[in-house]
């Protein structure tokens, strides 16, 4: 009897101890390959933006999209990320001579946008950062390819330095156009409409095949 | 009034290489490069100028090399 209480103590202890052993998440770490691709840095990029890096408060973040809407939406950081996510590979060209190849992952512009349902005269879309900065793009640019917000970079979520919560990954445009801490889609009916660098001679297009300058 | 090419060259060439720096600065510390120069030195602008020194600059350049040289030739000749 006493064999058995022994033998019941060790079981129980054992059985214990395994309940214990939980698996600790420990933090990402940046991947430095992809499929077969070499990827840049997090920490190759330069820092250049207009005021300095700028650090959101998560818990007072809201992702407005507004303008020419029949429905404006505001998210949460959260309500973005419950969006179907996208990963792609796609390499930042900086005006100033220095490019990044970076795994991008985040949900498409475009499923943010619908949802506000625009209006039909709308035909460009502007983005404001927490910063100050704005960008825009003709309509068809944002809605026609898989444009991506992203919210991590070479899986890991991006870092306030580097545009978090989200920056916008403006395939085939210059850096530029690559906004980041991004806050605010506005749906606009004004082709002519000129973001922090294109109302300083910027190109509005920002096409990476063309020259930056107007 | 006799012109001395070799030296105005020089002085050019090092002009345009300061500018060449200094607007190179405006354009990766952009920000603290319009706060000293109470926002005449903008991003764009130094692009601009950055972009346009460089004919000039190489020009220079070369021309301070060739007349260094020949009057290094010179004095070669001279100690002879």
């Amino acid at each position: 009897m006493r064999k058995i209480n022994l033998f019941f103590i060790i079981f129980l202890f054992l059985v214990s101890g395994c309940a214990s052993q939980d698996i600790k998440e420990l933090q990402e770490v940046e991947i430095s390959e992809y499929e077969g691709e070499r990827l840049g840095s997090i920490a190759d990029f330069r820092e250049n933006s207009i005021k300095g890096p700028q650090y959101i408060d998560i818990d007072d973040y809201n992702l407005k999209v507004t303008g020419l809407v029949e429905n404006p939406v505001d998210y949460t950081y959260e309500e973005v990320l419950e969006k179907e996510r996208y990963k792609k590979v796609v390499k930042i060209d900086c005006v100033e001579g220095w490019s990044v190849n970076i795994l991008w992952e985040g949900v498409l512009a475009r499923e943010l946008i619908e949802k506000a349902k625009p209006l039909p005269e709308t035909n460009t879309i502007i983005f404001y950062a927490y910063d100050g900065y704005s960008t825009s793009f003709p309509i068809e640019y944002i809605m026609g390819n898989d444009i991506i917000m992203a919210y991590k970079m070479n899986g890991v979520v991006i870092p306030p330095e580097r545009g978090f919560p989200f920056q916008l990954v403006a395939e085939s445009k210059w850096g530029y156009k690559w906004i980041k801490w991004i806050t605010k889609i506005e749906l606009s009916d004004n082709e002519d409409y000129e973001g922090y660098w294109e109302s300083r001679g910027y190109s509005n297009a920002g096409d990476l095949d063309k020259g930056f300058f107007k | 009034m006799k012109i001395n090419i070799r030296k105005w060259t020089s002085y050019l060439a090092l002009a345009t290489i300061v500018l060449y720096i200094i607007t190179g600065y405006g354009i990766t510390q952009h920000r603290f490069m319009e706060k000293i120069t109470f926002g005449l030195l903008t991003k764009s602008l130094s692009f601009k100028i950055h972009s346009w020194l460089i004919i000039p600059l190489l020009l220079f350049l070369l021309l301070h090399l060739y007349y260094s040289c020949s009057l290094f030739k010179r004095l070669k000749r001279w100690k002879r």
